[in-house]
């Protein structure tokens, strides 16, 4: 199982129920599957940066999903036969989660470390300092 | 002759190593060392939804902003326009802007 990112433009024009029946259809399509939804994100319209298909504007779906891979080429071609989806983008996130994950710790751990470390040394130069200034006067 | 050449334009004009060159050659003007805004701000997740901080990385142009103007650190630089390529594809991020 792999996490997947799905990100897909609609026709502008599509209506609010088209746009939820081709959502609930991918969505079915990954559950059928044996995958998990994990987020559904709807980012409503947003002008193109560049025309798709004579359109200007496009309204961005979003999907987050735990599923094999069998199911996103399946899903893929669901996308590609619908009309009005217009573009869309599969991206794997598991191993950039995973690498984040692993950074995240590394950071805390530094965090951790930095905090335990910092007085330390300053105890061997206080003493130092302690020890210094009596040699000074002689 | 290389010496003579010490107009601000000639170091741009390198190849390689912006900061170094400025610094072996003649130091005749200060130039503040670029730092990676992602690893001073420690943004681990360069992400491709994200527009607005990528729109920060890519030229009037559409074009990807060069290391050694824009800074940011090899790995970064790396992940940065991975994240700009898919940005261009599903059409938040233009291929080539029109002026």
């Amino acid at each position: 199982m792999r996490i997947y990112e799905e990100l897909f433009i609609i026709k502008p024009d599509a209506t609010e129920e088209e746009i939820d029946q081709i959502v609930e259809q991918m969505t079915g399509v990954v559950t059928a599957a044996g995958g998990t939804i994990d987020k559904t994100e709807k980012w409503g319209k947003r002008r193109l940066a560049y025309r798709v298909d004579k359109h200007r504007e496009g309204y961005y779906v979003l999907l987050q999903f735990t599923c094999g891979p069998e199911t996103v080429k399946e899903l893929e071609r669901r996308l590609r036969v619908t009309d009005a989806v217009i573009k869309f983008l599969t991206v794997r996130i598991d191993e950039t989660l995973k690498r984040l994950e692993k950074r995240k710790k590394h950071r805390e751990k530094r965090a951790h470390r930095k905090a335990t470390a910092a007085p330390a040394p300053a105890q061997p130069s206080v003493a130092a300092q302690m020890l210094g200034t009596p040699e000074e006067p002689k | 002759m290389a010496e003579s050449r010490g107009r601000p334009g000639s170091a741009s004009q390198r190849p390689t190593g912006g900061d170094k060159a400025v610094l072996t050659q003649k130091k005749q003007y200060f130039r503040r060392k670029k730092v990676c805004r992602f690893c001073v701000e420690k943004i681990d997740d360069i992400n491709y939804k994200d527009v607005k901080m990528l729109n920060a990385f890519i030229a009037e142009r559409g074009k990807i902003v060069p290391r050694r103007i824009s800074g940011v650190c090899g790995p970064c630089q790396r992940r940065l326009s991975d994240a700009i390529k898919k940005a261009r594809n599903i059409a938040l991020l233009p291929f080539a802007a029109v002026i």
